[in-house]
């Protein structure tokens, strides 16, 4: 009699809080710009979504603070997607059905950037850009509604390359990747690449994602003895344990990675094995203290550390509005092949310092970057090159 | 035990609908699956594709595991091997659609015979085990034989074509992916009206008394590995229609436990469990958005606050479940209509 009561008791409560929750809520603005976003903010990818999500807002509050674009106001809706390409799908679906103003998007991933294409080509009305750097969305005819707040990921080896060309002229490389589409993303073309600077690519190192025990792959790099090993397709694991272990091997190869390995805040517990690790940084960081109007508000409106996901949701949102700024100022429809001739008009761009230098945004991408090394005493990304472009 | 339905023919007594107030329910579900399109937005429709894919994929997964007692965990890759068929048929081929996706079926189907051969060896925990070896090699196999899969990158796909017609909105693929999981889901239900059913129920009961019955294990698991690998194909192939793109991973290790746990929330050994078991899966996370939505005007920033949260109560609602019933909410239903079945009698 009771677990009778009480199964009924909780089979009544999760259908009447599944009715309940099922109530879809609607508020928007009828003139607003809604800025939709499958954000990632559980899962594997939650750190980065978090940081990304703070971004835009900021950059939003400010642009709402100085009236809007045209007196109107500009807001994000968004969704956690626990970084799964259905789920991201689903919010894109569910935002947009409940926010017919959404005109811009930010997606969470190379894999939902993909599913959503033909979807947004289809629609015609969203323009998007996301956490994504892959070389495939670097594709203005295929990929015509997207773009990067970045560098792509063979731009950021093409910046990497360019500076090792510079510094160490003929150098060996070891490229480590993951065996993920992320990780193999730009094996192929930065090897050609490497060709052209006259660098030597004389390993290339394949580890399953995962992969915790690297002592193997350390002595392929024993045997390669390269100028540079460069990380892809990483956060952070396995790479202090690789770093680590070919020091204690007496391995004088400097290690780079590319921009999701760059927080400095993930190699703050690494300790001394992480001093000296390099990469590329198309951002400035939230402490640089080079004069920059736009990092110094930052640091005003937040008064602790942002990570690099942040810098990235904030231009990303910078460069979305302006978009939306200028096609308007031009008289034209908010619709995603303006708003991307928009994007393409930017040119020599001030961001406020968020970039070191003037950006444009010739097709996809925004191909500037610079070096940072990391001092783990300073517990700090310190920059060691200029910005570089590698525009075309 | 039903009251006041005494059966005159065996064809009666064998008949999947035996009541009117069955026929009538069913009718009205029917009525409900036809009107949905035309009420439902966007965001619904595509949740409703994504449970009929579900649906199809985890009625497999509950042949095999459900009603034949053989666990598997490679609904997944068997799911991906259906994805790659007709995402390469659709690059390669001008074929229809519908003949794309039974080729997705059919190797998954041939693949999945190769993959159930250890079953004739181990079975259980072992067998599971097996079978996230095989899901190990196909993963290898999609990322590497790249001139077929596309490698890393994967495969972009086609629009499904219909007579001329390109299937790409939620409300055109809704009327393509219903009625095959309809009928994927009647033909599960009658399988196991026939001797090759009940041969799968008897293997999974007790293998070794099923073979003194003169049941060839051999034939019967592997035949049940094919059909359940088939309908996971079929299920990938609409898949692979639905988002446009795949890619190794696309169907992870993840995916397969997904599908273990719709059966075995839904109900082992059920036609019913595994439809309502995937629906569960499937929109349960969608419907706790909707909870952290209610919380926003009183949390700032509940989109980032209450989102772990949403994770959270996802998990403790399949504890629940499993702890209140563990027979699956399937049994949860039959214990409602054992209710009115009775009434006004006490249960």
């Amino acid at each position: 009699m009771k677990s009778g009561i009480t199964k009924r008791i909780f089979m009544a409560l999760a259908a009447s809080s599944a009715l309940f929750a099922a109530q879809p809520a609607f508020a928007q603005g009828d003139d607003e710009i809604v800025i939709g976003g499958s954000i990632p903010l559980t899962g594997v990818f939650a750190f980065a979504g978090v940081a990304i999500e703070a971004g835009i807002q900021d950059y939003l509050k400010i642009v709402n603070e100085e009236g809007g674009i045209d007196g109107r106001q500009v807001r994000l809706a968004y969704e956690d997607t626990g970084y799964q390409v259905d789920q991201s799908v689903a919010v894109f679906n569910k935002l947009t059905s409940q926010n017919p103003n959404i005109r811009l998007y930010y997606g969470d991933s190379t894999g939902f950037s993909r599913t959503i294409n033909p979807e947004l080509e289809r629609r015609g009305d969203i323009m998007m850009a996301g956490a994504s750097f892959a070389t495939e969305i670097n594709d203005p005819e295929n990929f015509s509604n997207q773009f990067i707040a970045g560098p792509d990921y063979t731009e950021m080896y093409s910046i990497l390359l360019e500076y090792i060309a510079q510094e160490t002229p003929g150098a060996k490389l070891v490229f480590v990747n993951s065996d993920t589409e992320f990780g193999r993303d730009p094996i192929e073309s930065s090897t050609a690449r490497a060709q052209e600077l006259g660098l030597e690519v004389v390993e290339q190192i394949i580890t399953p994602p995962g992969a915790v025990d690297v002592s193997t792959e350390v002595l392929k790099l024993r045997r390669a003895q390269p100028d540079y090993t460069i990380f892809h397709g990483y956060v952070l694991a396995p790479l202090p344990e690789f770093m680590t272990q070919a020091k204690q091997l007496g391995l004088e190869t400097k290690f780079m990675g590319t921009f999701w390995s760059m927080d400095s805040s993930l190699w703050a517990d690494v300790g001394d094995a992480a001093d000296g690790f390099m990469g590329v940084m198309p951002y400035r960081y939230y402490y640089d203290e080079e004069e920059a109007p736009m990092l110094e508000r930052i640091r005003q409106m937040r008064p602790d550390y942002q990570a690099t996901g942040y810098m990235q949701g904030f231009l990303t949102a910078m460069l979305m509005t302006e978009s939306v700024k200028r096609t308007l100022e031009a008289g034209e429809e908010l619709t995603a092949d303006n708003m991307k001739k928009a994007l393409n008009s930017i040119e020599d761009f001030d961001t406020g310092g968020i970039v070191g230098v003037p950006i444009s945004v010739p097709g996809n991408t925004v191909p500037v970057g610079r070096i940072y090394q990391y001092d783990a005493a300073e517990q700090r990304m310190e920059a060691v090159s200029d910005w570089i472009n590698v525009q075309e | 035990m039903r009251i006041a339905t005494a059966n005159e023919t065996y064809l009666a007594d064998e008949a999947l609908l035996r009541t009117r107030t069955q026929w009538a329910w069913l009718g009205l579900f029917a009525l409900v699956l036809v009107a949905a399109p035309f009420v439902l937005n966007n965001y619904w429709l595509y949740l409703a594709c994504l449970v009929a894919i579900n649906v199809a994929s985890a009625t497999g997964l509950n042949i095999l595991t459900g009603y034949t007692g053989l666990v598997s965990l490679g609904q997944g890759a068997f799911m991906a091997v259906g994805a790659y068929t007709v995402a390469w048929l659709s690059q390669k081929t001008g074929m229809p659609f519908l003949v794309n996706i039974l080729a997705g079926g059919l190797v998954a189907a041939f693949v999945g015979i190769l993959v159930g051969i250890p079953s004739l060896r181990v079975k259980g925990l072992y067998l599971a085990i097996a079978t996230i070896g095989a899901s190990i090699i196909l993963q290898f196999v999609f990322l590497n034989w790249s001139s077929v899969t596309g490698g890393a990158r994967g495969l972009a796909v086609r629009p499904a074509n219909f007579f001329g017609t390109s299937l790409t909105t939620y409300f055109q693929l809704y009327w393509a992916f219903v009625p095959i999981t309809v009928l994927m889901v009647v033909g599960a239900a009658n399988l196991f009206r026939t001797r090759i059913g009940r041969a799968f129920i008897a293997i999974r009961d007790r293998d070794i008394s099923a073979e003194v019955l003169g049941i060839p294990l051999l034939r019967y698991k592997l035949m049940s590995f094919a059909v359940s690998s088939f309908y996971a194909g079929v299920a990938g192939g609409m898949w692979a229609y639905f988002f446009r793109a795949v890619g190794p991973e696309s169907f992870t290790i993840v995916e397969s436990i997904f599908f273990l746990a719709a059966i075995i929330v839904g109900g082992m050994g059920s036609i019913l469990g595994g439809i309502v078991g995937a629906t569960f899966m499937t929109l349960v996370p969608e419907i706790l958005r909707f909870g952290v939505e209610l919380a926003s005007p009183y949390v700032s920033n509940a989109g980032a606050l209450l989102s772990p949260i949403r994770t959270i109560a996802f998990g403790a609602l399949i504890m629940l479940f499993l702890v209140f019933e563990p027979q699956g909410i399937a049994e949860i239903i039959q214990r409602v209509r054992r209710f009115f079945h009775l009434w006004p009698f006490k249960t």
